[in-house]
């Protein structure tokens, strides 16, 4: 598959990453198990008489993905293509709650409308008139990695010229509860930036939404470009990671040590990090490494944000103070590889590369 | 009638989540769509609902829909008929 080349990549995150000049260079401190998106002024961007019925996860989309598009200089891509986990969770818990409260008679149908997985890509679509290729994923944790491929192969067999990708979720109070109950989230009060010092059970949940504006040739203004992207379900063990991670950099002609930075999936839970221990002693001993999630918390499609970063500091072939990197080579960054793994099913790998 | 008008402003800008518009803003003979208050047919579908559950009326003639939905004061003016009918 050809590669896709990041013309311009936009996210509304836990930290200062929408209309923010910097580069996290100021990393915001959430003392909490929920980290919750910073969004902007949204009647700058969308039409107010249309934001009304936005909930959070649409607004933060529809938001970065009009920001994406207007950076790229494009008014309308050749396709949509979104990946989501929950979809528009909050609509979802307004429709169900009203068919309860109303003993299922006719309810509020705006809500309904809006809980579709796929309201996201309709109403960038709708707001851009843009009447073309327009698919949304719903897979998981690889749903991000999904629309990604989809974007890709576009791109790749010339059905599309440039793809507008996203990939989001949204924390609700009421998921929140839920999933707590499940016992993902850590029961203690912990500060974000301290996560990975707190060797104990769950992680902090996390919400964003990140849109990237791929094209199939390069110019002087793209961010990276996006080699590859691959995804593994339910592996046996270790080994078998290690495996597919081979293959992958084996189908891309390079070794581990052509990976000038790996960002990983670590989310301070210390049976989910323990993976990325055992490979970084293993195959990736030796090679620079941050982590992610302590910015934008874990949740199904956290590898959009991965991305923005990856994407960003390839860019500025400079990784921000505040990540605590600790490895002072000076060296150009030209390959960074994401690995994730969303609750040990869903595995991805995510090259980037210097244009 | 004059209580109806308000209370349906209420509902309506409670229900339609309408921002930048304040009850005391809606005109009782202000058209509801187009070039009046700007409401739209997703609008509308939230305002038979609201009929629905507030008032427990129902338009069963799509055509009437287009004089009920007129404005505040036509929609007062169907909830007062009909609520008189099913008494």
């Amino acid at each position: 598959m050809m590669k896709a080349y990041i013309r311009s990549a936009i996210t509304i995150s836990p930290q200062k990453t929408f209309n923010s000049p910097a580069f996290l260079n100021d990393l915001v401190e959430y003392n909490s198990n929920r980290l919750t998106s910073i969004e902007p002024d949204y009647s700058e961007a969308i039409d107010p008489r249309l934001i009304r019925r936005m909930s959070r996860i649409i607004k933060m989309s529809v938001a970065s993905a009009l920001a994406c598009l207007k950076d790229a200089g494009i008014a309308s891509p050749d396709a949509i293509v979104t990946g989501t986990a929950y979809g528009c969770l909050e609509d979802t818990g307004i429709f169900l709650t009203n068919m309860v409260q109303e003993d299922e008679e006719p309810v509020t149908p705006v809500a309904f409308v809006q809980s579709t997985h796929n309201t996201i890509g309709a109403q960038v679509a709708l707001l851009i008139k843009c009447s073309r290729y327009n698919n949304t994923f719903v897979s998981g944790g690889a749903s991000f990695e999904n629309a990604l491929l989809d974007a890709m192969m576009l791109l790749s067999e010339n059905n599309a010229a440039n793809v507008l990708v996203g990939g989001m979720d949204e924390i609700t109070d009421m998921s929140h509860i839920v999933l707590s109950r499940l016992c993902l989230y850590k029961r203690q009060l912990v500060s974000n930036l301290n996560l990975f010092n707190i060797n104990s059970k769950g992680t902090i949940n996390g919400e964003g939404a990140a849109f990237f504006l791929l094209k199939n040739i390069p110019s002087a203004n793209d961010l990276a470009c996006i080699d590859a992207v691959a995804t593994l379900y339910k592996p046996n063990d270790v080994a078998e990671i290690q495996q597919y991670i081979h293959s992958f950099l084996v189908s891309q002609s390079i070794s581990y040590s052509d990976i000038d930075l790996l960002i990983f999936g670590n989310n301070g839970d210390s049976k989910n990090d323990e993976i990325y221990t055992q490979l970084q002693q293993s195959v990736f001993n030796g090679t620079p490494s941050i982590n992610y999630k302590h910015l934008c918390g874990e949740y199904p499609t956290s590898t959009a944000f991965a991305t923005w970063l990856g994407a960003n500091i390839i860019k500025n072939n400079n990784i921000p103070i505040a990540l605590d990197y600790q490895e002072t080579s000076k060296n150009k960054i030209n390959k960074v590889l994401i690995y994730n793994h969303y609750q040990n099913i869903y595995h991805s790998l995510i090259l980037l590369s210097s244009c | 009638m004059d209580e109806l008008m308000a209370d349906l402003k209420e509902q309506i800008e409670v229900q339609l989540k309408l921002k930048n518009i304040k009850r005391e803003d809606i005109g009782n003979d202000q058209p509801l769509f187009g070039e009046g208050l700007g409401l739209d047919s997703l609008d509308v579908l939230e305002l038979i609902v609201l009929l629905k559950q507030q008032y427990k009326l129902r338009v069963s003639n799509p055509e009437d829909g287009l004089k009920v939905f007129r404005s505040v004061r036509t929609m007062a003016e169907f909830i007062t008929a009909n609520r008189v009918q099913n008494t």
